[in-house]
């Protein structure tokens, strides 16, 4: 049994006195009663010594109180300042007359008619001032009669007193006859005491293994962060390029340039953010105004009308990623091109747990000779596989930029298919205008709901408005759901 | 999005399969099942599909798709006689006028509702929210033809659908619960479309309402149909949507002439498609006659033209066959989007992380090294946490959205730091100290570039805390840089310096001013800074145009 250096002096303390409080223990000890206490409890766990905890309720005058001691409660003071009888006038100019008055007539020491105060003759003191009395000699009373009336009128107030008192027992008494080793146990190890080799005969303190350390929180990436960064991991090793580029695009790259009709519901001030701002169109504007109109030189109807460039100058904040896609492939129109971008794309739509204005949305693009349906399925396959999802299926989709679509869906434990981002081969009427003569294979899927189901989420602006505690406590590896 | 309800007794006696097989299958053409029911399935079609918004045209897609029944449909037309004008005065105001006459139709209370909903779901997606097209059935046998399509004065009254009484068409805007939602699309002109009978009665008054003198009912047994609107071919689009529907259900269509010309033809278009086209689109090895059988699975008129092209017919109520990839993707459809063998291109191709990512990359590590947390704040933000509560002037260049959500976000952020102090204020009841930073992206002027920024707060937080940080993530981002007084009157004065490179201010430490953490509701002193990321070397040049 390893005794602390503390239990030690607590037992070489106690010994002559056998039983101490341990408020007179701590005088002896020369350190603070609650040390001792803690010594106690120690060695009282190695069964030398008991302790015992008394806890004693006393009751104090308030400063209401204390303006009473040695004159006597209110009533009494009033009730002696006068003779049999008074003018409820004259009495009233007493200075604890509010107070006394209602308590005279409480306690039936007064009667009053016709504007005089008269003495009952029955103004013997009560239990209330008998307990008063107590408390005026001594400062304090324990619980008893009247004290609860006193207490009541916020005259007295309860205090809880705890005492501890430590007993040696024979195990003690026996390990302190063996003697004990009173030589300072070292903490931390001095740079003297390594050096010396002093550290050889140190007895050192020994630490508890099964208390918790003090916890620490590291500096992380946000959980989310994280994720995103697994999946730009995964495309660098599926040999992608990132792309980054701005929030703000013209209507041009973020609608038009993608065949997006003018009149196109996702086009109205319902469900995107226009600016105020304008952007000039890019050179060559005309091919696309022409792939509106008339198809341009493929087999397109286009979608007819009269396509408006004052339109397409307007600035939104981009409704997605496949605005860069555009432009990427516009300054990179030779095969082959692998690129993806994670970047935030925003919606206008009322904030609530599974809809916010801004998100992330990932989007790759393939473009080469000869890539195929089947390769958009093989990208996607080895993308959700590498992401954790390993069963894959696809559907038909739509969207406007794309012909074919495909919808892909993942298999979720405890979901079943979640359909999961969407997918397609550029139309012709995208990639045209900008000399793009290979298919381009697209894809996109937005993360946070990835996000969502890999951290256990039900709201998703907890993502963006994070709780700290959250985030210190979401361990950095694993924990994968 | 259109979700459309199928009963199933009459999906399935017109499609001549049970109900399983079409729940099972239906997704395969391009749908998603919203609900299943005791009596009925709801199920959304895509926007680009219209000729699928009703039982009689999922029945006739499905019936080819299962093989049932391949090829084109076939709607013989008739001439009615029946004649339309159009008053030139319409050329402004909506120009376009497409009818048909549909005899013979039954309809049970279930079937005048499908064709209402069919009604709806087509002034949504063709009609554009009834702008491009409005659609109106009429009960035939209550007018007397000719009929006139007109601009008529405002003043002009009838009885509107659901009224008992006359009242004037500038009163149903006013008071017509459909004259209120769709006033906006009229009342700009001096007059408005009218569409009248031999006798000068009213049909109806495009696009707004019809009259409740031809309210299709029960015991209606033949159709007028007028569809009006801006966009000729979305016109007739919807006119041959419903009138094939109604055919399908057992129906004839007969035409009508408008000035002089007669419709509908419900005749199909021809294109001509290259079969090796679409084959290295799908990655398939099809011969033409391959491909033409697929295509007729989808209801395509299809014959081989040829060793390497396919004759294609396609059905008029097609409109979303723009392309020939559009007829490809009905191919791919056709052969089972399920049937594709995955693959991997033999290309090989080199990643490359984007210069910016490198550097917000290196931001991070330097960050969480220093003990900080990071946050991912929401890029739109508003005057009073980016600007009132940090004492600071708004940015010259802020963005701000046309028509905000809700007043939380109505500019786009220009800086980090004040989205910090949100996020400390959130967290106000956890434990401190708390050390976060955010890196991303701020807009001013439209172009945008990135930010980092940091914030400590705890008792101790100081000064000598925030130049310490700022000081560390500059060295480690190989930025040289000096030191002067700051003026940021987010700042206390004397305890705040800018970060100076080549002669512009980058980025600004010190302890934030006890006025704007009371803004924040904060009790602690908080240590912080902020910096520029576009003065790092080797961060891109920031594009000129978005």
């Amino acid at each position: 049994m390893e005794l602390t250096l503390n239990e030690k002096k607590l037992l070489v303390a106690l010994g002559p006195m056998g039983s101490a409080d341990a408020a007179v223990l701590a005088e002896k000890m020369d350190t603070r009663r609650e040390a001792v206490v803690q010594y106690a409890n120690l060695a009282g766990d190695r069964g030398l010594v008991d302790v015992e905890k008394h806890v004693a309720r006393r009751y104090v005058p308030t400063e209401e109180g204390r303006a009473y001691i040695g004159r006597g409660l209110p009533e009494r003071q009033v009730l002696e300042s006068f003779e049999e009888s008074i003018p409820m006038r004259d009495l009233q100019g007493h200075p604890l007359a509010k107070i006394a008055i209602g308590w005279m007539r409480k306690k039936g020491w007064i009667a009053i008619r016709d504007g005089v105060v008269q003495k009952s003759g029955n103004t013997a003191p009560g239990p209330d001032e008998a307990a008063f009395a107590r408390l005026a000699e001594k400062g304090e009373i324990a619980d008893g009669e009247g004290v609860a009336d006193l207490a009541k009128r916020g005259l007295v107030q309860e205090e809880e007193t705890v005492a501890y008192t430590v007993s040696i027992t024979p195990r003690g008494r026996e390990l302190l006859s063996q003697g004990l080793d009173l030589r300072e146990e070292a903490g931390t190890l001095t740079r003297e005491q390594i050096l010396s080799g002093e550290w050889k005969s140190l007895p050192l303190r020994r630490y508890d293994v099964t208390k918790l350390p003090k916890r620490a929180y590291p500096g992380k990436v946000h959980p989310y962060q994280r994720i995103i960064d697994e999946m730009r991991g995964i495309l660098f090793d599926m040999g992608f390029e990132e792309m980054s580029g701005g929030i703000v695009q013209s209507s041009f790259w973020n609608f038009d340039a993608l065949f997006q009709p003018q009149d196109h519901p996702a086009r109205e001030m319902q469900d995107t953010f226009f600016l105020g701002e304008r952007r000039p169109l890019p050179a060559g504007y005309e091919r696309v105004r022409d792939m509106h109109e008339h198809g341009g030189g493929t087999s397109s109807t286009g979608w007819g009308g009269t396509w408006s460039a004052e339109k397409a100058e307007q600035c939104v904040l981009r409704t997605h990623t496949t605005s860069l896609s555009i432009q990427h492939l516009a300054a990179h129109p030779k095969p082959p091109v692998r690129a993806f971008c994670i970047g935030r794309v925003y919606r206008r739509e009322a904030i609530d747990p599974t809809h916010l204005a801004e998100f992330e949305q990932l989007e790759g693009i393939v473009m080469d000779e000869d890539v195929n349906l089947r390769h958009l399925l093989g990208f996607l396959k080895e993308f959700y596989a590498k992401m954790g999802f390993e069963k894959v299926r696809f559907r038909p989709g739509y969207f406007p930029y794309t012909e074919p679509s495909v919808e892909p869906e993942v298999y979720v434990d405890g979901l079943g298919w979640v359909e999961l981002g969407g997918s397609g081969i550029f139309r012709q009427e995208v990639t045209e205008p900008f000399g793009i003569e290979h298919p381009v294979l697209a894809w996109g899927l937005g993360i946070s709901r990835v996000a969502m189901l890999r951290l256990g989420l039900r709201d998703l602006r907890q993502l963006y408005r994070s709780d700290v505690e959250w985030v210190r406590e979401t361990p950095t590896y694993g924990g994968r759901r | 999005m259109a979700i459309i309800t199928l009963p199933y007794r009459y999906l399935e006696r017109l499609a001549g399969t049970d109900r399983q097989t079409i729940i099972d299958r239906v997704p395969m053409i391009g749908a998603d099942i919203e609900r299943i029911e005791e009596d009925h399935v709801d199920v959304e079609f895509f926007p680009n599909r219209p000729d699928l918004y009703s039982p009689e045209g999922v029945a006739r897609a499905m019936r080819g798709f299962l093989g049932i029944e391949e090829g084109l449909p076939n709607y013989t037309v008739r001439p009615s006689g029946i004649t339309f004008s159009v008053d030139p005065d319409l050329a402004a105001i909506r120009p376009y006028l497409g009818s048909a006459v549909i005899r013979n139709v039954s309809l049970d209370e279930e079937a005048i509702e499908s064709l209402m909903a069919l009604q709806e779901a087509l002034h949504w997606a063709v009609g554009r929210g009834r702008g491009k097209v409005a659609i109106g059935v009429h009960d035939l046998d209550t007018v007397k033809p000719p009929f006139r399509y007109v601009a008529s004065p405002r003043n002009r009254s009838f009885v509107p659908l659901d009224f008992e009484q006359e009242m004037t068409m500038d009163e149903m805007l006013a008071d017509h619960p459909k004259g209120r939602d769709y006033a906006h699309l009229v009342e700009n002109f001096d007059k408005f479309p009218l569409i009248v009978d031999a006798e000068n009665r009213v049909l109806s008054f495009p696009p707004i309402i019809n009259g409740e003198l031809t309210r299709v009912t029960a015991a209606t047994k033949n159709i007028l149909l007028d569809c009006t609107g801006t966009d000729r071919k979305a016109v007739m689009t919807a006119v041959n949507i419903i009138c094939t529907a109604l055919a399908e259900a057992g129906a004839t269509v007969e035409t009508v002439t408008v000035e002089g010309e007669e419709m509908p033809t419900l005749a199909p278009a021809e294109r001509v498609v290259s079969v090796v086209e679409c084959s290295r689109l799908l990655g398939l090895s099809l011969t033409p006659q391959e491909m033409a059988r697929l295509l007729r699975r989808m209801r395509f008129g299809a014959e081989p033209d040829g060793a390497s092209r396919v004759r294609v017919l396609v059905p008029c109520y097609r409109s979303d066959i723009l392309h020939d990839w559009d007829i490809f993707e009905d191919v791919a459809i056709a052969h089972g989007i399920e049937n594709f063998d995955a693959a991997l291109p033999a290309t090989s191709t080199v990643a490359q992380e984007h210069p910016i990512s490198a550097i917000t990359g290196a931001v991070r590590s330097v960050m969480t090294g220093l003990g900080y947390l990071e946050a991912i704040p929401f890029t739109l933000s508003n005057d009073r946490v980016l600007y009132t509560n940090m004492q600071r002037e708004p940015a010259p260049g802020t963005l701000r959205v046309l028509h905000p959500i809700s007043e939380e976000q109505t500019v786009v952020r220009t800086d980090l730091l004040p989205l910090l102090m949100e996020m400390l204020q959130a967290n106000k009841h956890r434990e401190l100290p708390q050390r976060l930073f955010a890196v991303g992206d701020v807009v001013v002027d439209c172009v945008t570039s990135q930010k980092a920024a940091a914030v400590s707060i705890h008792p101790a937080a100081d000064f000598s805390e925030a130049y310490a940080a700022a000081d560390v993530l500059c060295r480690e981002l190989s930025l040289s840089y000096t030191v002067a007084e700051s003026a940021d009157p987010a700042f206390l004065d004397g305890r705040r310096g800018d970060i100076v490179v080549n002669g512009r201010i980058v980025g600004v430490f010190g302890e934030i001013h006890p006025a704007v953490l009371g803004s924040f509701d904060l009790e602690h002193s908080v240590a912080a800074f902020a910096l520029d990321l576009t003065a790092v070397s080797g961060y891109p040049a920031l594009p000129d145009t978005p």
